[in-house]
Order: C-alpha cells, then structure tokens, then sequence
C-alpha cells in the first residue's frame, strides 16, 4: 500500500476537492490535470514501459477527439461510440506503428511517428467533407451522459478521475504482472530477452496498440470537454511533446510520475498565462520558453524525473537519520 | 537431440560458417573452439534463431528449427548466453532471472520462488537484490548463465561464459557448469579458454574460417596438427 | 507540355534551397549522430535576422548574408556550449528531447519577442520576374538557388580537401578510430555542429524574400528536410542534394497533379515508406548500421 501512498493522497485530494469549493477556474484546472496526466500515462505505456518514445502521440488523441465529433456532427450517435471508434482506429494505427518500431530505431522511430502524425494532420484539415477542414468541429452540445454533455464541473472531475485511476491502474499492471516484467526485459534488452523465450516483437507492439488505444480515449473526452476540435492542435507536435514532457519532468516508466508532470506543467501553463497576460499579452509564449528549458534541464540533470529526485532524497534523508542514530548509540 | 545440417551463413560475401554438420546427443557437454572470427558465435546466432541461413537445417529433438524465432526456439527448451552479456542493466538480479521464469510459469509469485531457487543455485543470493548493471563481470557471466538456466532448457548453448574471470571465479564457474550439466541440461560451451575446455567437455569441435576442422575427444584435438596451424599466432592458451 | 518547363525549374529551384537546409541537418546528424530537431529555428531565426535587418535599416537579404556568416558562427557556438556539449555522449533519446527542448524554447523565445505576426522581407527583386524558357520565377528565388548550390558546393569542398574536413569524415566513419588516433572528436563535434548551423542560417536568410517569417516557419522545413537526409541516407552529403532533388520533385508536381493541399501528404507518405524499406537512404548505407539497424 505504501508504494501508492503518493496516488491515493493525489486521487483522494482531487475527490473531495469538489467539497472543498465550487471554483469553476480551480475545478477547471484539476479536471486538465488529471486529463493530462491521464493522456501522459498513455504515452508512458509506450514510451516509458515499452521503451518506444514516440513524437507522434497526437495522430492518436487526433483520432479519439474527431471520431467522437464526426459521429455527433454528421449523424447525430453518442460520444461513446465515437470514443470506441477513435479506440479502434487507434488500434489499427497503433499496429502500423508498432511495425514501424521494429524495423526502426531511435531517431529513425521517432522520425516515423512525427510523419505519421502529420499525415493525420492534413488529412484532417484538408477532408473538408468530413472533418470540415481546417476551421475545426464545433462539438454540439447535448446535455446528458449518454452525450456526455455533463454540464457541470464536478460531473466532469469524476469522469476525468475514473479516467484517470483507469491509466494508473493500467500502470501498475505493467509493473507487478507477467506481461510488465517481460515488457521490462525487452525494454532493457531486446535480444536478451527474446533468449529467454520472450517474443518482444510482439509484445512491443501490443504495448503500442494498447497506448494507442488509450490515448485515443483521452482525445474523445478532451473534445467533449472543450467542445472543439481544431486539426492544427489535436493533431500538433507540440501536443504530443506535451505528452512527452509531462512524463519526463514526472518520471519515465513511473505510474505516477505522468500525473506529477502534469501538476507541475498544468499548474504553470495556467498559472503563468493568467499573469503574464495581465502585464502584456505577447508575453504568453513564456511557459513555452520555461517548457523548452525544464526539458533540456530534466533530461540531463535529473532523467529519473520527479519520482526519481524525491526518491533519492527520501533516501538521503533516511540514511543521514540512520547514521545520527548509529551515531548516538 | 541437435542436429546441423551442412549450415551454411553469409554476409555479403564473407562466409562466416561454411557447411557445418553437427550433432549433439542427450546428456553431452560439446566444446566448440576456434580462433577468433572462426564463426563460433554465429553459429549460435543460426541455432537459437537470431540468423537464418543460407543453407542447410538445424533440428532440434526431431523438429526443424530453421526460420523459428528465438523466443519461440527457447520455449522449446533450447536457450543461450551472449557472449557479450546482455543483463536488464537496470531490474535487480532477482527480476532478471524472474524474467526467464515467467516463460515457464504464468504466475508472478511463482516465477519468483522459481527465481529465487536459481539465483541461489548460481551462488548469486547474495546480490539479488543488487541492480544488475552494478554487477562486477564475474557475477554477470553467472547472472547471464542463471537467467538463462530460469527458462528450464534441456540443451543450453553457453558462449564465453568463462572468459574475462579470474582463476577463482574460474574455477567456480567451471564447478556451476558440471552441477548444471550433471542435473541434465545438455550443454555446448564455446569457449576461449583450452585449459578449461579441456577439463570441461568430453567433445571438441573446432572451427576455422567457418569451417569444422576437427572434432574428437580434447587429447586428440591438443595434437591435431590442423588445430595447432589454426592456432598459430593465436592465443593457444594450455596454461 | 506547357506545364513541364515551369515544373523543372521549379524543381531545381526548389531543390537548391532545401540542399543547403538538408546539408547542415546531414552534416550534424552523421558527424554527432544527433538529430536535431532544432534544426528550423535556426532557419527561422535566420529569416527574422533578414527581416529585422531589412525593415530597420532597409538592408537587403543579400547583404545580411555577409553579416549571417559570423552571427550564426557564434550562436553555433553558443547552443554547442550551452546545450549540446554536455549530451554528446548521451543517449538518444537524451539528445533527441535536448533538440526538442531547445526547439521549443527558441520557437517561444521569437513568439514572445516578435509576436506570432506574419512578417515579409519584399525587396525589389522578390517581385522582379524572370522569364526562363517558358518559366517565369522572380529574381530572388534564382539568387536563392545559385547561392544555395555555392554554398553547398563549397561545404562539400571543405568536407573534402581541407584538412579540417578529412578529420571530420574521419570521425564520421569511426568514432573510435579518431579517437586512437589522436583526433579531437568535441572539437569536430563543436565544428560540426557550428557549420551546420551556420548553413540553416544563411539558407534563413536566403529564404526570406521567398516566404514568410513567422516563430513557427521552421517547421514545415524541418520536416522537409528530414524527408530530404532520409531520402539521401542520414549524413549522407551527396545524398542530401540528390534527396532535395526528389523531395522538390515529388512536391512541384504534386502540387500540380493534386493541388497544394495534398502535396505533403505524398512526401510524409514517401518518407514512411523510405524509412520502412530503405532506412539507409535511397542511394546509402552510411548511418543506418551505427544505429543497430
């Protein structure tokens, strides 16, 4: 229980906040939160747990948030369907990219998924028939579950936090089962581990299949949450860096570590554009600027991230409090 | 219970094994020697499944292997060692031999009793908890041998598990080999080493250029004189 | 039939230019084995050197060329000491998110100091046409090209009879080697790095007449341009010309089969398939293997 004390005090704190106060801005940046630490983790599956860091994440999100919207707009069926659909799309795109993540690696992988993205990006903004082009989809809103139409904050917190319990669920499974530690051995060695009667192609590309998946799902309740869908974001490099670095500031391969990003990165996007906006509104790029930095910083300073640095001071800590006792007895 | 029929693997126009026959009985324990680039580890990459040939089979208990892939020749019961040892640099030593026991057993907990079992088999109990990358050399041969052990092969293919210890941890890793073998685990060693091989094995199959040059029994081999030429200016180490 | 001149000299129009982008890009990646995915904010930042240049003391784009050398010299210094110098020898996918990192950063830094305004750098010869055998392009878009092929031409050069160039395809070819043999690989590295940048540069400034100068104009051409180095093999020079060639192509007469719109979707498409089946380039094999391929 007390490897996820840090998530029942992070989950448990974003249930009873709705308690706490009904400020639609606070509510608001919680439910952003936890949907982006949630969309965080589903890259981790891939990038972190499977080793497979993609740039192309968005092509997924992409996915989720157009399908649920295309369905509503054209022919009027429930988000849900959408989401199934953008999960299943995902799926199919997920395994072409995982066939690309074994023929290529390192930067070449990378290259690859940035593409593919792109490929959805143009596709989405140029389908004017279906998508209606570049000026984007506004999602209708209907009131309703069944819609997802949740008119209210809180509705959405708890949907965003089953959302998100779901991923770091997801999480922990790929770290305590069979198929976590199997995973883990192709991560670390991928020649290794084929030896030892692993078949980590395979494996690589469930993984990427089911990160896919997932993030698509992410997509479709982003869109119903904002109410737009607009092909030059949902499909953007800088969405799928964002999915990047909210794990890498958190901590790689960590469950928990997509959500610590996400707090810190959230919190600063809105904390700094609600500020620096008040004293000139060119200045909003900053966090940008600040994101660019915490990231070459992270990666060379502190690559096992958040977790990583409170870890390493937690043990600090305990072993300086272990040599005071040595000391006094 | 192994069987290699004139395999034959190139790159580009390099011929790293040339029509090499080969058979391995139940309960051997086969050398395989040869001067560098003589094509001993890729051999083990053709019979475990990391390069297809050219020509030629390799049969395991009746089976053709040829074009399987390794994950799927290991389930068989046929694994390997790299030369090069490949640890989960960053999972303890408990979790690296964990991984091999999985393929055997589905449950976690089991697969780390299993784990445990063969770690302290390996004289490895008191590291495993130790992260793998941490390991001096020594202890990742063992680590290597052991991880590979945790999949229950019944032919194990050990490349250079020997070389780069010292005297002492030579002659434990030579003693860990016999209580292997002698549990039932059919073995092929290739090896760097002539005074351990010779102790070790009842069978040497030498390689030069891709090609078996001899086989026999070690006394044989050492007065070879094919073998000797093939040594000249090599490392004949008969400490 | 009318079509086809206009179509080859855009072709080779176009292919010029994006050489002398895809140059420097090839250069870092097969001498550092970096990708760098900052690449188009030099070129951006190179566009905004001409504009600012232009429209603040009305200077024309081809005498900041001349002012580009020595400026970028230094801010290739400045990011190989600042940021890259320390990830050499790390892993890829360290370097990969330091490149991401100072993409980032500096595509922000130009947002915040000059705005997300689309700016235009039009001196005369940007609307001086040309007719050319049944083509007509404007006089900048000629200079670009014929300045670009000089420039890459005389890189290539460089790379090959200078003694500075013969240690850096050395290092190139085997790390290693270079080392044993007493070669300064993070003085090559910073050599390489800084030429690179200075190439993206000046082909910034070139640009500028031609198109328009905004924070995020790098990036079209950076994804282009990993098309191109793809196309040629990864740090592969003289692939890298032959890949503009293709890539400008498979553009000119996409855009004319198909339309603008979905001309980047043949050269994304064409850049998967290339990366699946020939990770080497087209015409190489230099880069792949180093990368376990």
């Amino acid at each position: 229980m007390r490897r996820h004390a840090g998530a029942i005090v992070l989950f448990g704190l974003a249930a009873v906040a709705p308690l706490a106060t009904r400020d639609a801005y606070f509510l608001d940046m919680i439910v952003l939160i936890l949907m982006w630490g949630a969309i965080s983790s589903a890259w981790n599956v891939a990038g972190g747990y499977a080793g497979q860091v993609s740039l192309g994440h968005a092509a997924f999100f992409g996915l989720g948030a157009y399908s649920a919207a295309v369905l509503t707009v054209h022919w009027g069926l429930s988000p849900w369907i959408g989401l199934v659909l953008g999960m299943a799309l995902s799926i199919v795109a997920g395994l072409i990219i995982g066939y690309l993540s074994n023929r290529l690696r390192g930067p070449y992988f990378v290259l690859a998924t940035i593409a593919f993205a792109q490929v959805l990006l143009i596709t989405a903004s140029r389908w004017r028939e279906m998508t209606m082009g570049s000026e984007g989809i506004p999602v209708p809103f209907k009131q309703g579950f069944w819609a997802l139409g949740l008119a209210s904050k809180v509705s959405w917190l708890y949907l965003t936090l089953g959302f998100a319990l779901a991923l770091y669920l997801v999480q922990v499974y790929l770290e305590v089962s069979r198929m976590g530690y199997q995973l883990a051995g192709v991560r670390e060695d991928e020649d290794a581990a084929q030896a030892l009667g692993i078949a980590g192609r395979r494996l690589k590309v469930i993984a990427i299949a089911m990160s896919a998946a997932l993030t698509s799902a992410g997509g479709t309740f982003w869109a119903q949450y904002v109410g737009f869908v607009d092909p030059f974001y949902v499909f953007s490099i800088d969405l799928s860096i964002l999915f990047a670095l909210n794990t890498i500031i958190g901590g790689v391969g960590t469950a928990l570590g997509p959500f610590l990003g996400s707090i810190l990165i959230t919190w600063l996007e809105h904390y700094l554009r609600a500020t620096l906006s008040d004293i000139a509104p060119g200045l909003i790029g900053v966090h940008l600027i600040i994101y660019g930095c915490l990231l070459i910083v992270m990666v060379r300073f502190v690559p096992q991230g958040l977790i990583g640095a409170l870890g390493a001071l937690f043990t600090w800590r305990a072993r300086a409090a272990q040599r005071e006792r040595h000391a006094r007895t | 219970m192994l069987a290699l029929e004139s395999v034959t693997k190139r790159f580009g126009g390099l011929t790293a094994v040339g029509g090499v026959s080969l058979d391995v009985d139940e309960g051997d324990l086969v050398g395989i020697i040869g001067p560098n680039g003589a094509g001993k580890t890729t051999l083990f990459n053709v019979i475990a499944g990391y390069y297809r040939p050219e020509s030629g089979r390799v049969v395991f208990e009746g089976r053709d292997l040829t074009g399987h892939p390794p994950h799927e020749i290991c389930r068989l019961g046929l694994t390997r060692t790299f030369q090069i040892v490949k640890p989960f640099g960053n999972l303890s030593v408990r979790d690296n031999v964990m991984i091999g026991a999985l393929t055997r057993v589905r449950s976690v907990a089991a697969a780390r009793t299993d784990a445990d079992r063969v770690v302290e088999r390996c004289g490895l109990g008191d590291y495993a908890g130790v992260v793998a990358k941490s390991l001096p050399i020594g202890l990742r041969k063992r680590l290597e041998l052991a991880r590979a052990l945790a999949t229950r092969p019944r032919l194990l293919l050990l490349d250079e598990v020997m070389a780069g210890l010292n005297p002492a941890e030579l002659a434990a890793m030579v003693e860990l080999i016999r209580r292997v073998h002698a549990g039932g685990v059919t073995l092929v060693v290739i090896e760097h080493i002539m005074a351990a091989i010779m102790r070790l094995t009842r069978r040497i199959v030498v390689l030069h250029h891709g090609e078996k040059i001899a086989e026999g029994v070690p006394a044989r081999i050492a007065r070879d004189p094919k073998v000797v030429d093939a040594y000249l200016g090599e490392e004949f180490t008969l400490e | 039939m009318g079509a086809l001149p206009q179509l080859v000299v855009s072709t080779l129009l176009l292919g010029g230019i994006y050489a002398l982008i895809a140059v420097g890009l090839t250069l870092i990646f097969g001498i550092m084995r970096v990708v760098n995915f900052a690449h188009g904010e030099f070129l951006m930042l190179g566009m905004y050197l001409a504009f600012w240049s232009f429209s603040l003391w009305r200077l024309d784009p081809y005498v900041v060329l001349v002012v580009a050398l020595p400026v970028f010299f230094v801010v290739g210094l400045l990011s190989y000491w600042l940021v890259m110098k320390g990830v050499i020898k790390a892993s890829h996918n360290v370097q990969i998110f330091t490149t991401v990192g100072l993409s980032i950063a500096l595509q922000n830094v130009a947002l915040v100091l000059w705005t997300g305004d689309y700016r235009f750098v039009r001196p005369w010869h940007a609307s001086e046409v040309v007719r050319l055998g049944g083509a007509a392009l404007n006089l900048s878009q000629i200079v670009a090209f014929a300045v670009a092929v000089a420039f890459t031409g005389g890189l290539m050069a460089f790379m090959k009879f200078t003694h500075a160039g013969r240690v850096m395809r050395a290092t190139a070819e085997d790390r290693e080697a270079a080392t044993l043999m007493g070669i300064d690989t993070e003085r090559v590295y910073r050599l390489a790095w800084t030429i690179g940048i200075v190439c993206v540069g000046v082909a910034g400034v070139l640009l500028s007449p031609v198109y328009t100068v905004y924070p995020q104009a790098g990036l079209q051409f950076v994804l282009l341009a990993y098309v191109v180095v793809v196309l040629g093999g990864l740090g592969d020079m003289r692939g890298a010309l032959f890949g503009s060639l293709i890539v400008a192509a498979v553009e000119t007469v996409g855009a004319y089969t198909l339309g603008i719109a979905w001309k980047e979707v043949l050269y994304f498409v064409l850049f998967i398939l290339v990366l699946v089946f020939r990770p080497a380039g087209l015409f190489g094999q230099r880069g792949a293997e180093t990368l376990g391929m």
